[in-house]
């Protein structure tokens, strides 16, 4: 089909779409007026019941805990997919020397970014622990947390460079920690099972509403979750570089 | 204007799509996916809000009612996942430039083989 049949059919098509997503706007609540029973329910009752002050975490990891898990496997396999779709050309090997082809060349780095990465690194390390730990209580929680642990290991590559950052960022650890990640999920959900309780049941001890370890099985579940999400996230980075260079000799 | 939020997720989808049917280029077609993506986001937390309410996070202020959590736990995944699946399109546009060595969607259609 060439381009301007389609979209002739594209405009054609929004003739019948256009009224038809109004009609259906027309029949939403009107904005600041939601009609959730569910989200209030959640609101309502969220810190008696589970000693969390975060509901948007409460309703990811414990009310919703399966659909995460569920989440978690998407996350998984599309890094899978990643890595599969890319070494498959390549092979398997990594190296801590990328850039191989000829016809590209390697830049040197200024002093002011080395030393504002070397700076920004470990506070964004920091920061994305603490977003972690605070999961339960203030916004936050694994799925923030573990993009910002991702994003201050490529700190340390656009300040120390490629090789040095494969030095410190093993690529063993990160498989490691998506796969324990992942893993930490799923048997926190089966542990319950042993007390009689339903799959991810929150049965553990509540602890007291605002402190560090109050929730229960959210801290854990939010742990997890930053490792599966920071290990996750790092592969894909390093899987994208490693196509920077050529395939070595004994690889196919 | 009650209805802006609700025409502003409908523009990105409908801008989005737009970018689909008209793509020169695949990695332009995975921008325009993430556009359309983005609609979904505003819509959902456009449906939570509630006028007046505060966030449903009681760390700072007393628990009472506040906007709908639910939407904004979904959006929390959905932005999260959104990014790996992004990775994995661009994976697949990845090898088709080096199998194909073109990415126009027009080039590639199965009659010019």
């Amino acid at each position: 089909m060439s381009r301007t049949a389609r979209l002739v059919l594209f405009f054609a098509a929004l003739l019948v779409a256009v009224p038809l997503g109004i009609l259906g706007l027309i029949g939403l609540p009107s904005f600041g007026h939601h009609v959730s029973t569910y989200g209030d329910v959640v609101d309502a009752m969220g810190t008696d019941l589970r000693h969390v002050t975060n509901m948007v975490a409460l309703v990811t990891f414990d009310v919703r805990g399966f659909d995460t898990l569920g989440e978690e496997f998407i996350l998984f396999s599309a890094v899978t997919g990643v890595t599969m779709l890319l070494r498959g050309d390549r092979g398997e090997g990594t190296s801590a020397d990328p850039v191989r082809i000829p016809h590209r060349r390697r830049e040197g780095r200024s002093e002011a970014v080395t030393g504002t990465a070397r700076w920004l690194g470990p506070m964004t390390l920091l920061f994305g622990i603490y977003v972690t730990l605070h999961g339960q209580l203030t916004p936050g929680g694994g799925f923030q947390g573990g993009s910002i642990i991702a994003a201050a290991t490529l700190l340390i590559y656009l300040g120390e460079g490629y090789p040095a950052w494969r030095k410190i960022v093993r690529s063993v650890l990160l498989d490691l920690s998506e796969a324990a990640g992942v893993g930490i999920y799923l048997v926190a959900g089966l542990v319950p099972l042993l007390a009689g309780a339903t799959y991810l049941e929150n049965i553990l001890p509540l602890g007291e509403v605002g402190s560090l370890l109050s929730g229960g099985l959210i801290p854990i579940l939010n742990a997890g979750v930053a490792l599966a999400v920071a290990g996750g996230f790092c592969s894909i980075a390093i899987e994208f570089l490693e196509e920077t260079r050529e395939p070595n000799e004994d690889e196919t | 204007m009650s209805v802006l939020p609700y025409l502003i997720a409908g523009w990105l989808f409908v801008i989005g799509l737009y970018g689909v049917v008209s793509s020169r280029n695949y990695m332009h077609l995975i921008g325009c996916l993430t556009v359309i993506q983005s609609s979904t986001y505003v819509l959902l937390l456009a449906i939570g809000y509630h006028e007046g309410r505060p966030a449903p996070i009681f760390s700072d202020h007393p628990s009472g009612p506040a906007v709908d959590p639910v939407v904004q736990a979904l959006v929390l995944t959905d932005v999260v996942v959104g990014a790996a699946v992004s990775a994995l399109l661009l994976t697949l546009v990845l090898q088709l430039k080096k199998r194909r060595g073109t990415l126009d969607p027009d080039e590639l259609s199965p009659e010019r083989d």
